[in-house]
């Protein structure tokens, strides 16, 4: 048996030249996480089809879900252009919506192939009719259905109910690679997901501070990275041994300004390694005025040590919001473990919250930790997830 | 080869014993409660552990001719457990404001205890039960008349540990029993309950309850080399459980009894009970050890700050150490790589924090010392030359980690 989905492309309509490129990606794009399973993309303007082998549309359905630029999917059934045959179509539809409850309904006809005997209007009034016959329970209401029947008529009919969403954005690749800050908390990984939304092969790197950061810390971060690749289609996680680099900081910072040294620490490693893998932006989960190290103030010293573009997509969302995005892609549960970042140590008791540009990038300069930098970047362990590890991790086969 | 100092924690199980009591219980392997032959013979045995038990725990609890007193359960918390549930049966028993639905029934919990006793207590306060803390003195020790002071006409259930767990901080549990029982009197009401949790005490040092009025008494194997899953609870007053089933161990913990795990028990009880006088002798050159190490290593010390070899305030089979400038956790897990096992009474994570570092907290340890504090435990098999071990290499990761 054979499953249809019908895929709705969003944002990369909206492209003129370039349309045919993003296209291009985004078909390379589901192909690449279907993988090798039996399965036919079709594509028309406007409209995608997937057919998938049944047996398979467990993971169709989640390739279509996380994958980037495209607004949403349907599961369809496709059918000769009779009238007779579209009516049928429209029933089974009917019969799945009811089954969950729906009694409100409204029937909508695209008809692209003005070849059709029947106009628009004229197949939404049959199809309603038939369906107020055959199931006594239902109800028209257009302005409020509990279900919509949708009949496309275009090179063949297609006739198909709810339609879900789908990530939106650009697809995987379209725009220059970045790399991640990531931590164990809860704004990191949902500014992946938003950049990968916005079509940017992503790679991540975590700063580890053994043992004043746990095993179980490094963990809960590989398990969040694997939960990014799901958007992004597979990523490469970097663990970069960041404790000879906190404890120089610690020797020779002034107190209150550990946590900018070490951010803007971090940032140089962010930079080196961006570099080296061939990334041409930064991304971070900073949100403005969140913690005393997110003013305008600190984050221009702690971006000052990177010359490449920082993308900070949390910058202007509240927390409450970020909270939902986490959970909704299922990092939130993940990212609130007690296995937080030990830098209780490291944390001033009142770090400074305007301070002087001039004076805190002199005295980053003055740490001299480039070399520090450099050997911990030697020493970094690399975590590689490919989509396989993805679909194992939410048990798809 | 792993140095194991986290004795408090759990004990190496002994082999010997536990290899001979399940051939027993295997071959004797039918349930207790069966009435035909081989089941008495499982009854038999059963009851010749307890009894056995109840001879090791001594005089002060009644030695062995009462031994409906002493039931078997699954853990040391659960022993715990059972006599603050069953205040749930009928919450204000022989209170004569009872009808009076404004007065809640009382508790008074130290401080210091096992999360076995205080997260049940806390769990009582939320089905109306009204709880006092008790907190120790800065030594860790609780005072008797702050106990007294608690108490309330409406007091149910007073539980105050034998030995705590973090500092080995001993408790005196005959005068805080006669401070109740003369409390009680001047306030013209019978003395609650009072329930001991010997779990850190069994086996480890001189357990005498004589003359505390302690009504019941929580026990466990795995502290003293016996397996993990088995308990005891002894109790001096009927106690009626809240949980109920095939009415096994006189109705108070239904359930086939673990016949491995309680001839274990008994058996690791028996063997452990009359050595430790020699045994205590061992723990206090390690004790001696431990402490007088701890002075030559800069920054750090004992908790209580203070604490003397030999002082007989203190179980010399726990020693907690504070390592200012270095959490706990993080100095327990570098000594693990350093292939030492010690505890932490700390955890980094906030979510960990208020628990881990509660006893201390509560002794008024400043938060520093509190926040950087791991724990050391011994045992019989433990070296003098394993603690020299633990020093030299905490001494060198402590200078290298100090923050």
């Amino acid at each position: 048996m054979e499953s249809l989905f019908l895929i709705k492309p969003g944002e990369i309509l909206l492209k003129k030249e370039n349309q045919k490129e993003f296209t291009r990606r985004l078909i390379q794009q589901l192909h690449k996480r279907l993988g090798d399973i039996d399965c036919a993309i079709e594509e028309y303007p406007g409209r995608f089809f997937l057919f998938v082998d049944e047996r398979f549309s467990a993971r169709a359905e989640f390739v279509l879900r996380h994958c980037p630029g495209l607004n949403g999917f349907s599961r369809a059934s496709m059918c000769p252009k009779t009238v007779e045959a579209i009516l049928e179509a429209t029933e089974s539809v009917a019969n799945k919506a009811i089954a969950s409850g729906a009694r409100r309904f409204k029937v909508e006809t695209r008809r692209s192939d003005k070849s059709f005997p029947l106009g628009s209007y004229a197949m939404c009034a049959k199809a309603g009719e038939i369906l107020l016959e055959k199931f006594p329970t239902l109800a028209v209401d257009v302005h409020n259905p509990d279900f919509v029947v949708n009949i496309e008529i275009r090179e063949r009919a297609y006739v198909y109910g709810h339609t879900e969403p789908g990530a939106r954005g650009l697809p995987s690749g379209s725009s220059a690679k970045g790399l991640l800050l990531l931590s164990g908390g809860i704004d990191s990984p949902v500014a992946g997901y938003m950049m990968a939304k916005r079509g940017a092969p992503l790679e991540c790197v975590y700063f580890h501070a053994y043992p004043y950061t746990s095993e179980e810390a490094q963990r809960k971060v590989e398990h969040l990275a694997l939960k990014i690749a799901a958007w992004c289609g597979s990523l490469r996680l970097w663990v970069i041994p960041f404790t000879d680099v906190q404890m120089r900081i610690k020797r020779l910072a002034a107190e209150n300004s550990t946590t900018i040294m070490l951010r803007s620490a971090m940032m140089e490693a962010a930079n080196l390694l961006a570099r080296r893998i061939g990334a041409d932006a930064i991304i971070t989960g900073e949100s403005l005025g969140q913690v005393a190290s997110q003013t305008a103030e600190n984050m221009a010293i702690t971006g000052a040590p990177s010359n490449l573009p920082i993308f900070r997509p949390l910058i202007g969302i509240d927390k409450e919001d970020t909270v939902a995005m986490a959970k909704k892609i299922g990092t939130f549960d993940i990212s609130i473990l007690p296995y937080e970042d030990c830098c209780v140590l490291f944390s001033p008791k009142h770090p400074l919250l305007k301070p002087s540009f001039a004076q805190q990038t002199a005295a980053y300069a003055s740490l001299d930790l480039t070399s520090s930098i450099e050997d911990s970047l030697s020493k970094a362990e690399k975590f590689v997830y490919k989509y396989k590890d993805v679909l194992a991790d939410f048990n798809i086969e | 080869m792993l140095t194991y100092l986290d004795w408090a924690a759990t004990t190496p199980p002994d082999l010997e014993i536990l290899q001979r009591a399940l051939r027993e219980s295997s071959e004797i392997f039918a349930n207790p409660s069966s009435t035909h032959s081989a089941g008495k013979a499982a009854k038999q045995l059963l009851e010749g552990a307890r009894s056995s038990l109840l001879s090791t725990l001594g005089p002060s609890f009644g030695g062995n001719k009462n031994p409906v007193g002493l039931v078997f359960t699954a853990s040391g918390t659960e022993a715990d457990q059972l006599p603050m549930l069953a205040l749930l049966r009928n919450p204000m028993k022989g209170n004569p404001s009872s009808s009076d639905g404004q007065i809640r029934p009382h508790l008074i919990v130290s401080a210091i205890e096992h999360a076995a006793i205080d997260s049940q207590a806390e769990a009582l306060g939320r089905l109306g039960f009204d709880i006092t803390f008790v907190k120790p003195d800065t030594n860790g020790i609780v005072q008797p008349f702050k106990v007294a002071e608690a108490l309330r006409p409406t007091t149910r259930l007073v539980a105050v540990m034998a030995v705590n767990n973090e500092t080995g901080a001993i408790q005196d549990i005959g005068a805080i029993g006669r401070s109740i029982a003369s409390s009680a009197a001047s306030l013209g009401i019978r003395p609650p309950l009072f329930h001991v949790d010997c779990v850190q005490a069994l086996g480890k040092i001189p357990l005498d309850l004589s003359g505390g009025n302690v009504t019941s008494a929580a026990f466990s194997a795995h502290k003293i080399q016996g397996p993990k899953g088995v308990g005891a609870l002894w109790h001096a007053k009927p106690i009626e459980a809240l949980a109920v089933g095939g009415g096994q161990e006189g109705g108070l913990r239904s359930g086939t009894e673990n016949i491995f795990g309680i001839v274990s028990f008994a058996a690791c009880a028996a063997k452990a009970v009359p050595s430790m006088p020699a045994r205590l002798e061992h723990a206090l050159l390690l004790e001696a050890s431990l402490l007088q190490g701890l002075k030559r290593i800069s920054g750090a010390s004992a908790v209580p700050l203070g604490r003397e070899p030999r002082d007989p305030r203190y179980s010399p089979w726990i020693i907690s150490a504070a390592f200012p400038g270095l959490g706990g956790e993080v100095f327990a897990r570098a000594l693990s790589d350093a292939g030492i096992a010690v505890s932490t009474g700390s955890a980094c994570s906030h979510t960990h924090a208020a628990k881990g570092r509660r006893v201390l907290d509560a002794m008024g340890l400043p938060k520093e010392l509190s926040f950087s504090s791991i724990r050391i435990s011994f045992g019989p098999d433990t070296r003098v030359e394993e603690v020299q071990r633990f020093l030299s290499t905490a001494e060198d990761l402590y200078r290298r980690l100090k923050t």
